[in-house]
């Protein structure tokens, strides 16, 4: 085999449709989330759906508050 | 989070025939046409100054080049996507550290940061050997049976002669194949002399493909 049919042969590895629009779609959200702010993500997640979004910041926010004594309760009854 | 729930392309483009036409592009393989060093040259200014459309025509200049690079080094599809995709970014979101002045062509910098992104996952996991005469573990939509049959033949046959190479060997034919690097572009990469690289790219030619060959030719079983 020669080079021009090896290059050729490679063609072969190349990702089919399925595969080549995931790694595009994870691509570039990776870079959009990377250029988005947290607090714009959450702003706008509130405005594309304003119940489920103010629903998720409230969880999001006693999750917060509630993690670190639970922590705290947990490592203390583990000792 | 909202960027994660977003579809891939902006609403703004979805219901245009531009925007028709460039999903439809990225679904079949991306720019059509290969671009020339200068083009790509513009691009990467273009994308550095924030063009997030110029970001995307590199991206489809190079990324089926990185996923057949790295496929031919790693064990699964599976792998070679997550590679694939983290050199994606990692160059996209380092185009500042790339320099045309060193005399390397932007495939040859994108082919590099692949290959460090495969070596790490390479040093994350041992073995590293490639699977052996597998089929395309996702069927495409628009698959034509007949070609398709030799097509993934000559794919299992590649990969199963690939995973009797040594990993040094597999990197280097992967790059001269895959990224359509030259020598003295894989002698930087790889850290050789241009001439060692030239003679370790005929051994292994030479044996690949008479191992593809005989697996051609045999039941590949």
């Amino acid at each position: 085999m020669n080079d021009i049919e090896l290059t050729q042969l490679w063609s072969r590895l190349e990702p089919n449709a399925r595969e080549r629009a995931r790694i595009e779609t994870r691509t570039f959200e990776w870079i959009e989330a990377g250029e988005t702010s947290l607090l714009a993500e959450w702003l706008n997640f509130i405005k594309v759906d304003p119940l489920p979004g103010l629903a998720f910041a409230a969880m999001a926010a006693v999750a917060l508050l509630m993690l670190t004594p639970l922590g705290w309760v947990a490592s203390a009854m583990l000792r | 989070m909202a960027a994660v729930l977003t579809m891939p392309f902006a609403p703004a483009d979805a219901w245009t025939l531009a925007g028709f036409f460039k999903a439809l592009a990225s679904r079949l393989g991306g720019d059509a046409a290969p671009l020339d060093e200068p083009a790509i040259q513009r691009l990467v200014e273009r994308a550095r100054a924030g063009d997030r459309d110029a970001a995307q025509r590199l991206y489809r200049q190079n990324v089926d080049r990185v996923f057949r690079t790295v496929r031919g080094m790693l064990r699964s599809n599976a792998e070679a996507e997550d590679v694939t995709q983290d050199a994606m970014l990692a160059a996209l979101t380092s185009l500042d550290r790339y320099s045309p002045r060193d005399d390397a062509r932007f495939a040859a910098w994108v082919a590099s940061v692949a290959v460090n992104t495969a070596r790490r996952r390479f040093r994350r996991r041992r073995p590293e050997l490639t699977d052996t005469g597998e089929l395309p573990d996702v069927p495409d939509e628009q698959a034509q049976p007949e070609r398709d049959v030799d097509a993934a033949r000559e794919r299992a046959a590649l990969l199963r002669a690939l995973a009797e190479l040594a990993p040094a060997e597999r990197e280097i034919v992967s790059l001269r194949y895959g990224a359509e690097l030259n020598a003295s572009e894989i002698a930087k990469l790889v850290k050789l002399e241009p001439a060692n690289v030239r003679k370790i790219l005929e051994r292994t030619r030479e044996r690949l493909g008479a191992r593809i060959e005989s697996l051609l030719k045999g039941t590949l079983a």
